[in-house]
């Protein structure tokens, strides 16, 4: 887990630190290496971007657990939350929108889920032309597909 | 302001705004548009940053009433089974649009005719088929010629890629026997006219920074405005008022700093949608008018159509690179759009291939379902559903019912306490049929393209983009609001062009028939300047 310290920063250590907890359990590392954890992402740069929208809300979780989440193992971890998720559903959903679009902004997952780093104007992509010869068969068969004459 | 008059004011600056005021331009007359929104800068769309996403949830959202602009007018859709979505300002809804770009079909003007329900429209393809091409030229399309399902036509432009969520869709709609074709597209595939092509960044739901997307604001409305148009913004009509002889004489407006404003004109023409157009007339009630303007018939505000919306997505074993391209437009299938009665309803649906979504909304999208988890498993699951999806959108044809309406909300008001419109709107047993045969049609080619997972939603909730039928077209004026030229039966110089006069909506997306008619009816109102009111 990343150390999220900072004067400035709008919760305090044991927040921090059970912050830090969820991130990781919401969004662990994947097994092979490739997927960084949430905690991994600038979360904090993230949340000063969003200015007093998300901190109510993170606020509103953090509150719910308990002052050893962050000490429990990730089966207990997911049971508080999921917990929770059942009990403010619609908390815990704007959340999670929070930590997945902090998540999948991050320039290491997008190049790891194959998309280019950064905002995707004006760099673009590619998209192959595709195979027009596949409309063959729906020419060779033009007067069942025609329009209704009017 | 009062002693000034201006010969043409149109109200709106959307799709049908825009071109009739293009059009109207050949005239040199003093025209005038008025918009309550603004011009939006493209350096600030989603897609400049790199949380173009969670702006779709906010700022950008298609929702009016979660976007929450002070530009925007809430709209009531409390009894509505569709709410609308829209966005105010130059360009109007062509900004968030998706510029799928079917034209209606010729069956689609005769439906009473050939299938005995609504009604026909008192104009026809024929009659559109010269504007259907203007409006291509000045939009850019790209598409294909040589579609049987329709008469001949030639895009102006190369269909867009493909892609391999094409190219799968393609394959199964070939073994199923199924008609399919490249949709034409308001987006350009190659530089036309100083735009440069699609970068096909994908959301194309949240704007188009790069300028491929052809919405009015950078196609019509640049040369209507060289061309002497003068287009104000921040300039909201509350209402439009009536002289003793009955004709329309001038607009109520707000400006920018909520003021109340007077506007004279001689000619009015109402381009603000088919929810707009009716909220307008129905606020300008007079001794002569109690009902609303233009409404003898009784008939604004009602016939409401939108298209009923389902979805089907395939999950493939094959990466489709879905995130990539024009999120709207790919390709399409005609093979249930014409009537067929032994399938239980009448009339019938176009099947629009739609590309995946970002990696926000596949996670998001995901968790609903219950298809992503969170936590343990959340990478497993969302790798083989990023980029591996691939989807169809039914989008059927409604039918015009009395009972959906738009009317005038007594409590809810705009932010210059103009009332806001109230949605009333149910589906129809004819409709909901249409769905279910649609979404187990869809469910059949998603199979034969080699899906390993499909779900099937429909019809959707938030999927008002289609806004028609309000204040419809008609040769009896006991029965509808406008002639065949989009004239007031009722004040002789009024015009309505946009998608309020649709008699029926047809099984497409409805943008190029909006604006062909509305160039149809500035040329038509060129023609006859010299008795325009007679
Ligand atoms: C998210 C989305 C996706 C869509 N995708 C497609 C698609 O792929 N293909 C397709 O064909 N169609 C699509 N549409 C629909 C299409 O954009 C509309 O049908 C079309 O823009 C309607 O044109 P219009 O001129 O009738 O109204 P609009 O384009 O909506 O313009 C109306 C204008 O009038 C202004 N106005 C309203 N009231 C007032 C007032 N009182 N005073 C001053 N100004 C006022 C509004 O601010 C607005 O700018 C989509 C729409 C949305 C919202």
């Amino acid at each position: 887990m990343s150390d999220i310290i900072g004067s400035d920063h709008p919760f305090n250590q044991p927040q921090q630190k059970t912050l830090a907890a969820v991130l990781d359990t919401l969004v662990p590392a994947s097994e092979d290496g490739q997927m960084p954890s949430a905690t991994e992402v600038d979360f904090d740069q993230y949340l000063r971007t969003q200015g007093e929208i998300a901190l109510p809300l993170i606020e509103a979780v953090l509150e719910q657990l308990d002052n050893t989440f962050a000490e429990q193992s990730l089966e207990e971890r997911c049971a508080q939350l999921q917990a929770y998720s059942e009990a403010d559903p619609l908390n815990f959903q704007q959340v999670l929108t929070h930590v997945y679009d902090a998540y999948y902004q991050d320039d290491r997952v997008r190049v790891a889920i194959g998309m280019i780093k950064g905002p995707v104007f004006p760099q673009g992509n590619e998209v192959m032309a595709g195979d027009l010869s596949l409309l063959d068969p729906v020419i060779n068969n033009s007067e069942q597909h025609q329009y209704r004459k009017v | 302001m009062t002693d000034d008059v201006v010969d043409v004011l149109i109200i709106g600056a959307g799709a049908s705004g825009a071109s009739v005021a293009w059009s109207l331009a050949d005239t040199r007359m003093r025209i005038v548009c008025m918009e309550q929104g603004d011009w939006t800068n493209p350096s600030e769309y989603p897609t400049t940053a790199a949380n173009w996403e969670s702006q779709a949830y906010g700022p950008y959202n298609i929702n009016p009433n979660v976007r929450g602009r002070d530009t925007d007018y809430p709209i009531n859709n409390d009894e509505s089974a569709v709410a609308v979505v829209n966005f105010n300002g130059v360009g109007g809804s062509t900004i968030l649009y998706g510029a799928h770009f079917p034209r209606l079909h010729p069956s689609d003007f005769k439906v009473k005719s050939l299938d005995g329900v609504a009604e026909d429209w008192p104009i026809d393809y024929a009659t559109l088929e010269p504007y259907f091409a203007q409006n291509d030229r000045v939009m850019g399309v790209s598409g294909l010629s040589g579609d049987p399902m329709y008469p001949p036509k030639q895009p102006p432009l190369p269909p867009l890629p493909m892609g391999l969520v094409g190219e799968t869709l393609a394959r199964g709609f070939n073994k199923l026997g199924w008609h399919w074709w490249p949709s034409d597209s308001a987006i350009i595939s190659q530089p036309y006219e100083g735009r440069d092509k699609c970068l096909n960044l994908g959301p194309c739901l949240s704007a188009c920074a790069q300028g491929g997307k052809s919405s009015t604001d950078i196609t019509y409305w640049p040369e209507a405005i060289r061309r002497g148009v003068e287009l104000r913004t921040r300039c909201r009509v509350r209402e439009i008022t009536v002289n003793e002889q009955g004709f329309a004489d001038g607009v109520v407006y707000y400006n920018a700093d909520g003021e109340e404003c007077y506007q004279r004109a001689e000619v009015v023409v109402m381009a603000c949608n088919g929810v707009g157009t009716p909220r307008i007339l129905l606020n300008s009630t007079s001794a002569r008018f109690p009902d609303g303007l233009a409404n003898r018939s009784g008939m604004v505000g009602k016939n409401l159509m939108f298209h009923p919306v389902g979805f089907v997505q395939g999950v493939f074993e094959e990466r489709l690179d879905s995130h990539k391209g024009p999120q709207a437009c790919c390709i399409l299938s005609k093979e249930f759009y014409e009537s067929d009665t032994t399938r239980g309803f009448v009339r019938g649906y176009n099947m629009q291939i739609t590309r995946g979504s970002g990696p926000l909304n596949t996670a998001m999208a995901g968790y609903t379902q219950g298809t992503i988890p969170w936590g343990p498993g959340h990478h497993e699951a969302f790798r083989k559903r990023f980029d591996h999806v691939a989807a169809i959108g039914i989008i059927g044809e409604d039918l015009p019912e009395e009972h959906n309406t738009v009317t005038l909300d007594t409590e809810l008001t705009d932010s210059d306490g103009v009332p806001s419109p109230k949605i009333t709107y149910r589906y129809s047993d004819n409709s909901l049929k249409m769905i279910e045969h649609g979404l187990a049609r869809g469910e059949e080619a998603m199979q034969a393209a080699g899906a390993v997972e499909i779900t099937k939603a429909g019809p959707l909730r938030d999927t008002g983009w289609h806004l028609l039928g309000t204040a419809r077209m008609g040769n009896d004026p006991e029965t509808s609001v406008v002639n065949h030229w989009g004239r007031s039966h009722d004040v002789k110089n009024l015009f309505i062009v946009d998608g309020s006069i649709f008699v029926t909506g047809g099984g497409v997306n409805p943008a190029s028939t909006i604006q062909a008619c509305a160039l149809y009816i500035a040329d038509t109102m060129k023609k006859n300047l010299a008795n325009l009111f007679d």
